[in-house]
């Protein structure tokens, strides 16, 4: 009995040191500085189980009985921590306060362990021994526990799975013990019970790992999700409750039915009304149809052609119900050709001339999509348009982001185009940017020139949308190019200071 | 006192742990087998070229046929099809070039799968220096360089100018920007490391005693002033050594360059070569920081294709040449077929031997050059992985050129980095590595007698490091093993006798190889092809 004891020594503190890598790897993963994550976890930590020690004395009587509890215990907290952390993060407001108790409460359990552990051992070994055999176990169980974790652990099984799997060890101590002092134990049968359909949870846990990491990101919606599918693309997903849809791409908003319509306004009207005569748009993304819809509202418009990258998406938007009656079947008329293809790669191939080129790409978050911000796309588009024709361009925050807003502006610039950068307020958005570039200056419209049944873009509204407050304009001038991919960096670096902020 | 726990049993705990890990990294192998692949073995035909060492196919070749050219070229790797292409700007086209495989191109050869085209060798060109003439008017009249600016710059084609991110560094267990070392280096690392690039700056600007730059590309315009040819007397490890260059990250970084250039390491590297990798390229560009580089998803195989379409009807492939002789003013070329075995002959003015100058000791009767044994090929393999999806990997996001601090390779180069698609889809990473660390031929022999799965495993073990999960994701793996690879620019090679007689026609044979050069990149392998075809067109309109 006393070896089955010493090597429970030895499971335990492999547990608990896993636990303790656990917390603190989620924590640079998720808060990001690994240094300051790591070392404020341990610390938390040791002093955790230090308090766990100091309460190991209030344990009077039965230390074996109070021991199978704090195993079923650790095993309960530690095998789900993993998962608790990346469920919860989405949802609490202070992340910190979750992890920092979470690390406390297994600290302290573990700080209970080698306490009673030695106690129950102390009449089965003289002190001397004691202290020498349980922790000699507990060390070498730090080091394999150290050694696992990086080689096999986090590479062949994962976070989660891991954190299932040792919480399975310390119910697998739990019930090894439950059988050792089976005599003395009282509430034995309860106490096996709740071990057992704790391993039956945490085996479901660990076989179901990867449905969790789905939850996890599921909930990240606020709204119930009414739609979502995987395209080769992008991951779509639409939610709705009653006064509201909205459409994410890759867990990104692309808009809100309460106020997209003073984002696709605002793209589409201050460079249209202002056009003699457009007939051929080109739409270069914007697969949704909702800045095909307002380009609808002229009747000059002969076609429409639109390229999008993913099928999917325009079906979604050509049959569902709900859709098309946000975008009023807008890629079903008959004067809109769409085409699948990418945007970059077709327009070098375009014989064709168009008066207005409408781009609302996804923001320059990555490489690939920086390329379609470069000054070699915009000379690509630049080639397929009519002598008097225009581009405008979905350039994201001149808030949030303004030197990369202004970059827009910049590169638009250096290829040739006069351009009229504005910005309007969508709420769910913020304050959003958009450039005009024009072959021939710009002139805003005069207010009868602008569609019936507009609710946002006016004559006086447009006024208001070219004026730039100090705090928007640029700190930096740069031209983004293929070789320089100047407005990823800069979109990386401003966006990231508001990531807390979402 | 019950049961004290006796050494021989702590060590029999320890022995316990150790075999427990063990256990369980088997387990996990064995229940994560490491995904079957199909893996091919490609190449240079070895045993077609081998033929050339067994010397009776000289002896029993009887030609069959005799035909008559004005010039023959030999070989139809970049200088071979530099030297047509120049003949033909000038008015020749009654020329063969020949060339062994099935493919022209040599170290510029590309493959294509149903991912898309990748690169076997050469991959990239340095946008050219203001001395690099012949590479000027090649790239402007293939439209690389579209036109200049007003200050006269060179304006690119920039889908073909590398696209940013270009270079990534995996160290210290994430990837950051470029690939000079950067994270977790002490104070005096750094300090090295900028005054190591100051020092090369110096050098790049630097003009000898004759007024000609101490490093020019091609390298026969540098000066002549012996204060900088004695660089080529000592070793790049030498000079690190002499101007105290020690720190572990610097010399980590010249010899990756050494290695990546020359396929050989600091300590065979002649200084001035080393040096030239750094100090040599001047290039500037209207659209581009100086020093940029152009490439292609085919890499140098792009500029291949291009010469192929000017030089389709001179083009000869499966054609071995055996023997080239002189008699009475002309040159015959015994060629051998390598399909059907059969003998010809081609009479001709001229030959322009364009084949890697070992071979010319086998092939060249009563050669004048004597030291073929003297020139040193460094072995290489290359691969080419088509994957799923490149795994995420932390820090920096995926680069053209994708390196790591701790490996012996010199890591991968995306094929697709170029495209200008937005789909994620599967793509092609070629990996190169350099047989650098023994003597060529035992590491020649290494490279052969592995086998493909061997290769594949070392391979995809090396590229875990970056990407635990790499091994899920391959569709396939291409190997390509070069036996003679590259020409190392070892000590006193390119400012010794050995260069400068290898320079020297033999009669009507001129040469044209960037073994001429000592340095294996398609500026050199240009520059003996156009002096060569020169050399010809002098002599052909002076007989």
């Amino acid at each position: 009995m006393t070896y089955a004891l010493l090597i429970t020594a030895f499971v335990i503190s492999t547990c608990g040191l896993v636990y303790e890598l656990i917390a603190g790897t989620i924590a640079s993963y998720l808060l990001g500085d690994s240094i300051t994550q790591f070392s404020t976890v341990i610390g938390v930590y040791l002093f955790s189980m230090g308090i766990g020690s100091f309460l190991s004395r209030y344990v009077e009587k039965n230390v074996a009985f109070t021991f199978v509890q704090v195993e079923l215990l650790i095993g309960l907290v530690g095998g789900s921590s993993a998962s608790l952390l990346f469920l919860l993060f989405e949802h609490v407001d202070n992340f910190r306060i979750l992890l920092y108790s979470l690390v406390s409460i297994i600290g302290i359990l573990i700080g209970l362990e080698i306490p009673l552990l030695m106690r129950i051992l102390k009449e089965r070994l003289d002190f001397k021994e004691l202290v020498s055999q349980v922790f000699t176990f507990d060390y070498i169980g730090a080091l394999l526990a150290s050694l696992l974790f990086p080689l096999i652990l986090v590479p062949y099984l994962g976070l989660i799975r891991t954190s299932f799997l040792f919480g399975l060890f310390n119910l697998g101590v739990a019930i090894w013990t439950i059988h050792l002092f089976r005599e003395q134990l009282p509430w034995k049968n309860s106490l096996r019970t709740t071990a057992y359909a704790l391993v039956i949870a945490l085996v479901c846990g660990f076989a179901f790992a990867d449905k969790l990491t789905g939850i996890a990101e599921a909930s990240a919606y606020p709204d119930p999700v009414i739609y979502s599918t995987n395209t080769p693309y992008q991951r779509i997903v639409i939610t709705g409750s009653t006064k509201d849809l909205r459409l994410f791409l890759n867990g990104n908003l692309q808009f809100s039915s309460r106020d997209e319509y003073r984002y696709h306004e605002a793209l589409v009207h201050p460079a249209m009304a202002s056009m003699n005569n457009p007939q051929d748009i080109l739409v270069l993304g914007g697969g949704d149809g909702l800045a095909v819809r307002e380009l609808l509202k002229y009747p000059s418009v002969r076609s429409i052609t639109l390229v999008d990258l993913d099928k999917r998406m325009i079906d979604l938007f050509k049959e569902q119900v709900l859709l098309t009656r946000l975008n009023g079947g807008s890629l079903n008329d008959p004067k809109v050709s769409v085409i699948i293809n990418d945007a970059f790669v077709w327009l070098r191939s375009v014989p064709k001339k168009f008066d207005l080129a409408i781009v609302d790409f996804p923001d320059p978050s990555n490489y690939s999509l920086g390329k379609l911000y470069s000054d070699t796309f915009y000379k690509s588009l630049k080639a397929a348009l009519k002598p008097d024709g225009m581009v405008v361009v979905q350039s994201t925050s001149p808030y949030y982001a303004k030197n990369s807003f202004w970059c827009v502006d910049k590169t638009l610039a250096s290829v040739g185009f006069h351009t009229t950068p504005y910005h309007a307020y969508v709420p769910s958005f913020g304050d959003w940017g958009y450039v005009i570039g024009s072959l021939a200056p710009f002139k805003p419209a005069d207010e009868k020139r602008y569609p019936p049944g507009l609710r946002y873009v006016s004559d006086a509204t447009v006024a208001q949308m070219l004026c730039f407050a100090k705090d928007m304009l640029p700190t930096v001038s740069s031209v983004n190019r293929l070789n320089n991919q100047a407005l990823v960096h800069l979109f990386e670096s401003e966006w990231s200071e508001y990531v807390d902020a979402h | 006192m019950s049961t004290p726990i006796s050494r021989a049993m702590f060590l029999r705990g320890l022995a316990g742990c150790g075999i427990a890990v063990l256990v369980s990294k088997t387990y996990m192998e064995w229940s994560h087998p490491s995904p079957k692949f199909p893996c091919r073995l490609l190449g240079p035909s070895k045993e077609i070229g081998h033929l050339l060492r067994n010397h009776n196919v000289q002896e029993t070749g009887k030609p069959t046929t005799t035909t008559s050219t004005r010039v023959t070229i030999v070989g139809g790797g970049m200088g071979g099809l530099s030297a047509g292409w120049w003949l033909k700007k000038h008015g020749v086209d009654d020329f063969v070039i020949l060339d062994l495989e099935q493919d022209v191109g040599g170290n510029s050869s590309c493959g294509k799968n149903d991912i898309g085209q990748y690169p076997w060798g050469a991959h990239y060109v340095p946008i050219c220096n203001p001395e690099s003439v012949y590479v000027r008017q090649f790239f402007e009249e293939l439209g690389i360089i579209q036109g200049h600016n007003d200050a006269g710059l060179n304006i690119y084609d920039e889908l073909m100018l590398c696209h940013e991110p270009q270079e990534r560094l995996w160290k210290d267990g994430s990837f950051h920007d470029g690939l000079v070392p950067k994270r977790g280096l002490q104070k005096d690392e750094l300090e090295e490391i900028a005054r190591f690039f100051k020092t090369v700056v110096d050098y790049r600007n630097a003009t000898g005693g004759d007024g000609k730059l101490a490093f020019a590309i091609p390298l026969d315009l540098s000066s002549q002033d012996p204060k900088y040819l004695a660089l080529d007397k000592i070793s790049m490890e030498q000079w690190l050594d002499d101007n105290n260059f020690r720190t572990k990250p610097l010399r980590w970084y010249v010899n990756y360059c050494c290695r990546d250039d020359y396929g050989s390491t600091l300590t065979n590297v002649s200084a001035w070569a080393g040096i030239h990798y750094f100090a040599g390229r001047r290039g500037v560009a209207a659209n581009s920081e100086p020093n940029s580089v152009i490439t292609w998803p085919q890499g140098n195989g792009f500029l291949v294709e291009k010469l192929k379409g000017i030089l389709s009807k001179q083009i000869q492939i499966g054609s071995l040449v055996t023997k080239v002789s002189q008699e009475d003013s002309r040159v015959n070329t015994t060629v051998m077929d390598s399909k059907t075995r059969a003998y010809r002959a081609i009479s001709s003015d001229f030959v322009i031997f364009a084949a890697p100058r070992f071979v010319g000791a086998r092939v060249i009767a009563n050669q004048k050059f004597s030291h073929s044994q003297h020139l040193s090929y460094a072995p290489w393999m290359v691969a080419n992985i088509s994957l799923k999806n490149l795994p995420d990997a932390r820090g920096l996001a995926p680069a053209w050129d994708n390196v790591s601090y701790y490996s012996d390779s010199l890591g991968y180069v995306m094929a697709n980095h170029q495209e200008i698609t937005t789909r994620s889809k599967p793509n092609v990473i070629t990996y190169y590595y350099p047989l650098s660390e023994n003597d060529p031929k035992v590491s020649r022999q290494a490279l052969y007698t592995a086998n493909p799965e061997e290769w594949s495993q070392r391979i995809v073990a090396d590229l875990q490091k970056m990407h635990p999960t790499i091994a899920n994701e391959i569709i396939s793996m291409d190997l390509w093993p070069w036996g003679h690879g590259m020409i190392r620019p070892s000590v006193g090679f390119i400012w010794g006798d050995v260069r400068k007689q290898m320079k020297d026609r033999d009669g009507n044979i001129v040469f044209a190889h960037s073994d001429m050069s000592g340095m294996s990149n398609f500026e050199e392998a240009q520059y003996h092809g156009v002096e060569a075809a020169k050399t010809v067109l002098a002599g052909l309109s002076s007989g």
